[in-house]
């Protein structure tokens, strides 16, 4: 047995986390749904999602703790890395809420179409200004 | 059940875009993002190759067949609709797999540099140039390397002639500054040249891979 120091975790923190990551999506690897959300996918909760959030038994903390990142519209990227859970894992439990109405899709994709004239000046005049 | 994925975007709705920030192992692509905006982990998964072999003891689980990976990206807001992902993406050959997904409907990339490895961004070149996607090449100027004038690094690459090249410094916030924004006006003449072909990758190139 190994002793550990007084005051250290036995885990280091780069060895991540001890629950394997599919644990928390009861070992379902692909969402519900069908749909691949992508990573800069904007997601809002819905005033359903907001307002039962914590009782319902069907959401875990993890689905819960996305309800509340959620508040304000935001990313898949963003999601995951603020849950510290592999994407493939957020884009599981997102499929849940999603069909349970706690959270819709407001942007699907990046814009396939050329960028705007006006998109590429807001941006090159925003890079300008920082 | 469609309804959650509506694909019309709202009036007003925050609109984050992508860019990507490639190159070879350890050329800089974390610094480059530090420098200019805050650093977040994204945890994703790998599917096991022989190039894990090695690296990853498969001994005791040969049922496993992903492994989890990190990658790094960053946020520029540009105004409360208007946000830019900078996405770190790992050249080596073993993530190709997430080439194809980080790129879907990215506006454009910077390819970094270290002029003393000058092939390893090759293969981020090719992909871009087969992709259409707006790119540049930056060269990292690491102490102690030697300095080449960029026309020299463009005919090495063999670089259409439309390509920027840049010296760049990744630690240093206004040299990532320049280089986003020469990436910026870059996309902008591209579309301007050519309206049909030179917006954001459309279908993926291969089969949709996820992370």
């Amino acid at each position: 047995m190994i002793a550990v120091p007084p005051g250290q975790s036995w885990r280091r923190r780069e060895s991540g986390p001890v629950v394997r990551p599919y644990a928390v999506t009861g070992g379902r690897t692909e969402p519900a749904d069908g749909q691949v959300l992508d990573l800069i996918a904007v997601v809002v909760a819905t005033s359903k999602g907001v307002g039962a959030s914590g009782e319902s038994p069907r959401r875990s903390p993890e689905h819960r703790k996305i309800i509340e990142m959620a508040h304000q519209p935001t990313t898949v990227a963003d999601i995951a890395s603020g849950t510290r859970l592999p994407v493939g894992v957020v884009r599981v439990l997102l499929a849940d809420l999603i069909m349970l109405g706690a959270i819709k899709v407001v942007r699907q994709r990046p814009a396939r179409e050329m960028p705007s004239d006006d998109l590429l000046r807001e941006i090159l005049n925003g890079l300008r200004a920082l | 059940m469609d309804s959650g994925h509506s694909s019309e975007p709202e009036p007003d709705v925050f609109a984050p875009h992508k860019l990507l920030i490639a190159g070879g192992f350890a050329v800089g692509k974390t610094t480059m993002v530090a420098a200019i905006s805050e650093v977040r982990p994204l945890l994703t998964e790998a599917p096991m190759t022989a190039a894990s072999v090695g690296h990853d003891d498969l001994q005791d689980v040969p049922a496993k067949t992903t492994t989890t990976v990190a990658l790094d990206y960053g946020r520029i807001t540009l105004s409360p609709q208007t946000v830019l992902y900078l996405f770190g993406v790992p050249g080596q050959e073993r993530f190709w797999f997430m080439w194809d997904e980080l790129a879907y409907g990215a506006l454009g990339a910077v390819v970094l540099a270290d002029v003393r490895r000058l092939d390893d961004c090759f293969p981020s070149v090719n992909y871009f140039e087969t992709r259409k996607l707006p790119f540049l090449v930056a060269l990292n100027c690491f102490e102690g390397a030697p300095r080449y004038e960029p026309d020299e690094v463009r005919d090495a690459l063999d670089l259409d002639p439309g390509v920027p090249v840049v010296l760049c410094d990744a630690r240093e916030r206004g040299s990532v500054k320049h280089v986003l924004i020469t990436l910026a006006e870059h996309i902008a003449a591209r579309a301007a040249d050519d309206p049909a072909g030179a917006g954001p990758a459309a279908a993926p190139a291969t089969a949709m891979t996820r992370l």
